[in-house]
């Protein structure tokens, strides 16, 4: 079709053809255009307006971007020279397809094969070479609406992101699964409601930010949890998007929307280096990397999504996930507990974890949590401990560790930054809370995004943390050292560190690679909310996270903590859920105990952890249960559990518990994550240190890894000392 | 064989205008101008200096923006001299600077690519495949063709819408019978 004939002359552009009424696309299609050379600017813009284009011309790249940035959506398609004075125009094309995901055409006198690979490479759709006829421009409609098909037939089948968003409630089942958005999981959860809400509305915002952008699929907490538990019951290694979607059964979810999430948990699963289970949580978090939680207003379920991704379900889900029949939500969960904190930061991530970590959340904190921020620790848990088992005890765990974890997982909810990463087992029931702290917290966590590396959060962000979390790719790390220093700072510390303990030593005996695997594969994103879940499952699945804690300045037990959480939580989201499925299974409540058993088996802490996780059980629930899981753990994780040790000391025994749980579960999965390096410190102390719990969590994980761990530095590097 | 229908045109220009005062035969110098116009347009295709670019170019010309080209062309003068001069610069404080030669070179081929200054890219690209093999005497040698082509290039141009302006808005219509 030739633009310049279009009927109607668009507000912009020559007086054109003038016709009817609303331009015929492509003309008014709204056209950005960099080029340094003035020459090629005039013609260029000359040309695109006879095609009837709006164009806007800017000769340096770094106006581009700061113009894209500020009209979000404004711009359909960007025309940008190769060779630039100020910027390489591969460069900018990174950006934008990273941050606006517009289509972009290159341009360039060189006509070498290499530089048009380059071209093709880094994303460009097109590359044009000079000098540009107006035929060749002519066309570039094209481009437009081929991205826009692809983004509309995803979110067709999902559904769209603001149906999702306004379902949120009615949605239970998070339909409009979309790799990108976890919001919707936060409707089905409504729990949170405001923040899922929010932050689903916010999903919803950057999905329209590009306004052609894509229709994505927005996972929401529950879809997610559908989808893990789905992912569960086939085996995260022989699950099928085909398979999935069948047993998800979720009308309007498409396989590729199955296929693309799965691609992402399994990423984000990798990352948390647990390999087991939780491939599905690797997809969540894989994509979820590159949420930025920040957009956690969205997050609602978007960015939970990225949290959840990265922490996918934080261990707690995992965890509880694993309990057994709520494998479906749990491992959804239990994997994801972390992940879902991580969700739940994003805000809506699986609905259950986040309804499990903000419950859980609120539990802990009310529990124990003192400062827990609340509910937020509650999310993690209940993310955490999607497996509803477990997150009732971990509820408040989850609390706390919702907060913590939520700062872990970035939960966009500033109050999950107590997310104590909810072990794991926070999962199923507070889900709601949790999930909504994770929510809340989630948004605090913007999970390591920011950081990247673990280092992140922990430190001492007990809000920030989770903030944090949610904001790096790094969740992972900032997970952990969200969920770890959520937990210690509350009074789960105990528990935490108990169960990081168990945890830790499931993340110790996780066998490094795993956590450095996880970590290190998994992209950033998905550590934080590894991280945190993992601290919460520190359940020692080979979270590298834990390691990565360490990494992460989580320092100390949070690392544990978070390795093993994060490693276990996030990749091993699904697998760790295996582990902690199984501890929960037999006892939800154990479930904490468990954690702390299952990595504890470096039982350093082991003591404390079981002591503390027993004190603060309420979380658990199950001191008793502590024990078992104790033995669970530690036959899992041995070393994790240092993890939790250390992460016991300041969080609240339940957080620890959780988080042990988690980890065991975690641990399990993966491997246990031989957090050698992290056990002996004092998680207990780094972790519980913080009252809050996120800041307990974080500052255990750091510490853990600051001391332990000491090579987190970059998302989860830690390398399990084992 | 430019430089001589430079001249003529030049003269005719001036015959043109002379006899303007007059009208008398309006159409016949019109279109003697225009022929003139014609003739040196295809020198300039020919000898080729400019390349189909140059057509797409005066095909972008129309009411709303009449003067485009010799507008694009006055712009391109103007920064590319900028550029040639970067060149000379860098030639003699850093010559054996090939990278940042290179990426200064390839402006300029970009630049002149957007007019249709056949020509002086082919040049360019000689310049650039010389800083590829870091050999400098070529690289010098070629800018020089560069240069020349550059300014050889430019001279023509104005001629040529100097004759354009001549011609007057009549001559659109025809000028793009190339």
């Amino acid at each position: 079709m030739d633009p310049s004939r279009a009927a109607s002359t668009p507000s912009h552009g020559p007086p054109g053809d003038g016709g009817g009424p609303a331009p015929e696309f492509p003309a008014g299609l709204r056209v950005l255009l960099v080029d340094d050379d003035p020459t090629c600017l005039k013609i260029l813009d000359r040309m695109l307006r006879k095609c009837l284009y709006h164009v806007t011309t800017c000769s340096r790249a770094a106006v581009a971007l700061s113009i894209l940035r500020e009209k979000k959506g404004w711009f359909d398609l960007v025309l940008s020279d190769v060779y630039m004075p100020d910027m390489d125009g591969f460069k900018l094309l990174e950006h934008i397809g990273l941050e606006m995901d517009l289509p972009v055409i290159m341009m360039s006198s060189d006509d070498h094969k290499d530089v048009v690979m380059k071209g093709v490479t880094h994303g460009a759709c097109d590359y044009i070479i000079k000098p540009v006829r107006m035929e060749s421009l002519k066309n570039i409609w094209q481009h437009v609406v081929r991205k826009k098909r692809n983004e509309l037939k995803e979110l067709e089948n999902s559904g769209s992101v603001e149906e999702d968003d306004k379902h949120k409630r009615s949605l239970d089942d998070g339909d409009n699964a979309s790799s990108g958005c976890v919001g919707n999981w936060k409707n089905a959860k409504r729990k949170k409601e405001e923040k899922d809400e929010e932050e689903e509305e916010m999903v919803d915002e950057h999905d329209d930010s590009s306004n052609t952008k894509k229709p994505r699929v927005v996972w929401s907490v529950d879809l997610h949890q559908q989808f893990v538990t789905a992912v569960n019951q086939l085996g995260v290694d022989k699950a099928v998007p085909k398979k999935i979607l069948e047993l998800m059964n979720v009308v309007g979810l498409t396989r590729e929307n199955v296929a693309s999430h799965l691609q992402k948990y399994r990423l984000y699963l990798r990352r948390v280096s647990v390999p087991q289970h939780h491939s599905r949580y690797d997809a969540h978090f894989g994509s979820n990397q590159e949420v930025t939680y920040n957009s956690i207003g969205s997050v609602g379920g978007y960015d939970f999504q990225a949290l959840a991704a990265s922490t996918q379900l934080l261990p707690q889900n995992i965890a509880a996930l694993h309990s057994g029949s709520r494998s479906a939500t749990n491992t959804g969960m239990g994997v994801s507990a972390i992940d879902q904190i991580g969700f739940l930061s994003s805000g809506k991530q699986v609905t259950n974890s986040s309804n499990i970590i903000s419950s859980s959340v609120q539990q802990i904190n009310s529990r124990q949590m003192n400062d827990i921020r609340g509910p937020s620790n509650n999310i993690a848990l209940n993310q955490l401990g999607q497996s509803q088992q477990v997150v009732q005890p971990f509820g408040s765990i989850n609390q706390q560790f919702g907060e913590g974890t939520t700062k872990f997982f970035g939960l966009p909810s500033s109050e999950l930054t107590n997310f104590s990463l909810p072990g794991g087992t926070i999962n199923e029931q507070p889900n709601n809370s949790l999930a909504r702290h994770m929510n809340q917290h989630g948004q605090q966590f913007p999970i390591s995004q920011q950081s990247c590396n673990m280092d992140i959060t922990w430190q001492g962000l007990p809000h920030s943390r989770g903030q944090l979390l949610t904001e790096t790719a790094c969740h992972d790390s900032r997970l952990v050292s969200a969920l770890l220093q959520q937990v210690p700072p509350n009074n789960i510390s105990n528990h935490v560190s108990g169960r990081l303990e168990t945890s830790a030593n499931m993340l110790t005996s996780l066998p490094a690679n795993y956590m450095n695997a996880s970590c290190s594969t998994s992209p950033q994103a998905l550590y934080p909310d590894v991280r945190n879940s993992f601290i919460i499952g520190l359940a020692g699945s080979c979270y590298p996270p834990v390691s990565s804690i360490g990494a992460t300045p989580l320092t100390g037990s949070v690392k544990a903590l978070s390795n093993s959480s994060n490693l276990k939580g996030m990749d091993n989201h699904v697998p760790d859920y295996d582990i902690i499925d199984e501890y929960h299974q037999n006892k939800s409540q154990d479930w904490k105990l468990q954690i702390v058993n299952l990595p504890y088996q470096s039982g350093q802490d082991r003591g404390h952890g079981q002591s503390t996780i027993d004190c603060r059980s309420s979380l658990m629930g199950n001191q008793d249960s502590t024990s078992t899981a104790k033995n669970v753990l530690n036959s899992n994780a041995g070393t994790v559990t240092k993890n939790i040790i250390s992460t016991r000391s300041d969080i609240d025994k339940e957080k620890r518990e959780c988080i042990d749980q988690h980890r065991t579960n975690l641990v399990e999965n993966c491997n246990r994550v031989n957090y050698d390096g992290i056990p002996d410190i004092s998680y207990q102390d780094i972790l519980f240190e913080d009252n809050i719990i996120t800041n307990e969590l974080m500052n255990v994980v750091r510490k853990q890894q600051q001391e332990g761990i000491g090579q987190v530095d970059n998302e989860f590097n830690f390398n399990p000392p084992v | 064989m430019a430089l001589a229908s430079h001249r003529h045109i030049s003269s005719c220009l001036c015959s043109i205008h002379s006899s303007l005062c007059y009208s008398t035969r309006p159409e016949m110098e019109r279109s003697s101008l225009q022929r003139q116009l014609a003739n040196l347009k295809k020198s300039l295709f020919d000898q080729g200096n400019l390349d189909e670019q140059f057509d797409q170019l005066e095909e972008l010309q129309d009411d709303a923006s009449p003067n485009f080209v010799e507008e694009v062309v006055t712009l391109f003068f103007r920064d590319s001299s900028r550029l040639v001069a970067n060149i000379e610069q860098a030639i003699e404080k850093s010559p054996r600077d090939y990278g940042s030669l290179d990426a200064l070179v390839h402006q300029l081929k970009d630049s002149a690519s957007s007019i249709g200054a056949a020509k002086m890219m082919k040049e360019c690209t000689v310049f650039r495949e010389y800083c590829d093999k870091r050999n400098l005497e070529g690289c010098l040698r070629s800018f020089q063709k560069v240069k020349k082509e550059h300014s050889t290039l430019r001279l023509k141009l104005e001629n040529y819408f100097q004759l354009l302006r001549q011609v007057g808005p009549a001559e659109k219509a025809t000028r793009s019978g190339n």
